[in-house]
């Protein structure tokens, strides 16, 4: 019974016994007793919880039923059922995936059992190297835990919240429930309710426009900043490069805000200063009107965001080989030719990618608008959504999860987020290096 | 004619340094000269920097009025913890991707990709409860977990990337010489990946000082609070303490301009190669 043909014939009875209880065949047939019975320590806990899964699974599906005769601490909470449903979906994948990495790995032994004639590798089942082979696995627990429970159960639950009715005023638990709705708040948004239909139409458009114009300004700003400056032949470059260096080292909380103060309308530095000059008679209202401001939040994030392109053009100019130049001066050409046709092409082909990097982040560039206007000034139907003229996607999902708790109109924008991003990130991801070498 | 030209230009070329570099210091002029300002709101303020005298008043009112000194070790504290365990763990999981096959391997980098296009806060409402749960909320440890996380995907794949460059021959060799996958990872990667490692750790360590979400989120005691609530609270709709807003910031901004200037050639360096290996 606990030996197996070395032919390869015994495949079925290893297949057949790792799927009957994880660990079972490492312990049978190729004595290794400690990575079996941790094996078979996972499948008896899981066994035993079997009930609980059932149990949150079903909360999950059913989302509760508040009693309101219950005092409010014990009601059912919509919320954390289904925080808690998605955790223990999370849990379920972790424990199919170590059966399956069980399976496997007791196949695996089996063909390297059958490769030795049938000599059993005792050696294998030394704790060393049980620890040595596993080494893959210890590396990425940590990352793998972290992620899943602070990066993919939060996503999987906003995702999930786009279906329900989460929202105040009438759906916030513990004094309410949460129910399942499908796809009504995507109704809503999407032409269901022209309020909504409007802001988010106004919203989207101009998050594309200040991502385009924000990365596209600060890429050219930071461009020509480089050039000006490797080009030049002044003698104390090390001090503006130092100057043009000190908007990326200013914490953006910082900048945004003494911005937002400097431009105030009725006391800001900027206007005062504009009158004493006698250069303008009334105060220009740089935050308030909404043309202005969009156009002022472009510049202001000029300020902020080209340093960041001169240090990586400077740093792509470096890298470019001297002895393309040694060639080209050789053949006579001159310092602007060889600008033109060495220089610019090479830095714009290596930092191309990244001008996609900046364009999605800027497209969730919190900071930026947050604390520049706070997506001020209002608009039209700023009561309702509390989307401001200035209000970028993100910044319009934090005001509807943190003033309006309208978390379900939240979770449809974060997933229009999404959709949009995803394209970006897939084309930036086929072009890395390890794709393209197959490595992935 | 040719001389005249040449003299052009470098009138052309001085007047727009230095009317950019007249851009880029304009704020931070007011900043410098706001933080040492008797005054206390904007609207007092002299058009002219400076013009109002000069007082440590604002700093000693920071210090000893409000909660600033808890703040800035509150964030030091997050920073430092966050910056240690975010290379530990992205440069053990960037060397396990780069060195090791396994199954579901390809599926865990794409993974990771797909989850870096997310803005983190997305799932601030999970976070917040998932959190409650572990008792993590108004602790600093709840706040750096969350860092942690949230940098660990977008990390990973950059140093990965960079060890991808690194030999393998490298690690065979040390590997016939008897020495186990973690002191390889130790003793032979990690000093190898230095730069993108110094990389890693600088952005690391400066982005909780900016942050401003999670923070608000997580930290609700006064006394908890990071330096960047603590500033946004000065000037904030209810106070306008611009001065001292300005004084904190001027704390917080001055170490970090001062080692920007000092390691611009290696920011430099580092920032065209991590664009190259991406």
């Amino acid at each position: 019974m606990t030996t197996l043909n070395a032919d390869g014939s015994s495949k079925s009875k290893v297949l057949l016994t790792s799927i009957l209880f994880m660990g079972l065949s490492h312990i049978l047939y190729f004595k290794q007793y400690l990575k079996g019975a941790l094996f078979a320590l996972v499948e008896v806990l899981t066994l035993v919880l079997i009930p609980t899964f059932a149990t949150k699974v079903y909360d999950m599906i059913t989302l509760g039923e508040v009693d309101v005769t219950v005092p409010v601490m014990m009601r059912d909470n919509s919320i954390y059922m289904l925080i808690d449903g998605i955790m223990i979906l999370a849990v379920i994948a972790i424990l199919v995936s170590v059966y399956v990495i069980s399976v496997r790995g007791a196949l695996a032994e089996y063909s390297a059992f059958c490769a030795r004639n049938g000599e059993l590798n005792l050696k294998g089942s030394s704790l060393r190297s049980a620890v040595g082979k596993s080494f893959p696995i210890f590396g990425l627990a940590p990352a793998v835990l972290l992620i899943i429970f602070f990066v993919i159960v939060p996503l999987v639950f906003s995702a999930a919240v786009a279906f329900t009715n989460y929202s105040a005023p009438s759906h916030i638990p513990p004094s309410a429930s949460v129910d399942w709705v499908g796809f009504e708040n995507f109704k809503a948004m999407f032409g269901g309710e022209s309020t909504w239909t409007g802001a988010l139409g106004r919203v989207a458009i101009w998050t594309l426009i200040w991502g385009t114009l924000a990365t596209l300004t600060c890429y050219a700003g930071g461009l020509i900043m480089a050039v000006v400056l490797n080009e030049s032949k002044i003698k104390i470059k090390p001090v503006f490069r130092s100057i043009f260096i000190l908007p990326y080292a200013v914490p953006a909380v910082v900048s945004m805000l003494v911005w937002k103060n400097l431009l105030n309308g009725s006391f800001g530095i900027v206007n005062r200063t504009l009158m004493e000059l006698g250069l303008i008679n009334n105060a220009i209202p740089w935050l308030s009107d909404v043309w202005l401001c969009r156009f002022v939040c472009v510049l202001v994030n000029l300020w902020a965001g080209f340093s960041y392109f001169m240090l990586l053009v400077m740093g792509n100019m470096t890298a470019i080989s001297p002895d393309i130049y040694e060639a080209a001066s050789i053949d006579g050409a001159s310092k602007f030719y060889m600008f033109r046709k060495i220089t610019l092409p090479l830095v714009l082909y290596q930092t191309t990618p990244l001008i996609i990097m900046s364009f999605t982040h800027n497209i969730n560039n919190f900071g930026a608008i947050y604390f520049l206007t706070g997506g001020l000034p209002k608009v039209a139907d700023s009561t309702i959504t509390s989307a401001g003229g200035t209000d970028i996607l993100v910044t319009w999902i934090y005001n509807l999860t943190v003033t309006l708790m309208k978390y379900n109109y939240a979770s449809v924008l974060a997933i229009v987020i999404f959709v949009v991003m995803a394209p970006f990130a897939i084309w930036s991801f086929r072009r890395t290096k390890s794709y393209k070498e197959g490595e992935v | 004619m040719q001389k005249v030209s040449k003299v052009f230009t470098k009138i052309l070329l001085w007047t727009f340094l230095i009317g950019t570099s007249l851009f880029v210091l304009y704020p931070l002029v007011y900043v410098v000269s706001a933080a040492f300002s008797p005054k206390q709101s904007i609207a007092q303020l002299s058009i002219v920097p400076f013009g109002d005298g000069f007082t440590l008043d604002r700093f000693k009112f920071l210090f000893n009025q409000t909660d600033y000194a808890n703040w800035f070790k509150n964030t030091f504290i997050i920073a430092v913890s966050t910056t240690v365990l975010t290379v530990l763990v992205c440069a053990l999981s960037a060397y396990v991707f780069s060195r090791f096959h396994f199954m579901l391997k390809k599926s865990m980098m794409m993974a990771l990709l797909i989850l870096q296009i997310f803005p983190s806060f997305v799932g601030m409402v999970a976070i917040y409860v998932i959190l409650l749960r572990i008792d993590g909320l108004d602790t600093l440890w709840g706040l750096i977990l969350v860092y942690l996380a949230g940098n660990i995907p977008y990390n990973c794949w950059m140093v990965k990337s960079y060890l991808d460059t690194i030999p393998k021959a490298l690690d065979e060799a040390a590997r016939i010489d008897g020495a186990n996958h973690f002191r390889i990872f130790w003793t032979i990667i990690l000093p190898i990946a230095k730069p993108i490692i110094t990389f890693l750790a600088i952005t690391s360590f400066t982005a909780p000082w900016m942050d401003f979400i999670f923070p608000k989120m997580v930290l609700r005691s006064s006394k908890m609070q990071t330096v960047a609530l603590g500033l946004f609270s000065f000037v904030s709709d209810k106070k306008n303490y611009f001065t001292s807003f300005a004084a904190g910031s001027l704390i917080i901004a001055v170490p970090f301009i001062i080692f920007f200037v000092i390691t611009q050639k290696m920011l430099i360096t580092s920032l065209g190669g991590a664009a190259v290996k991406e």
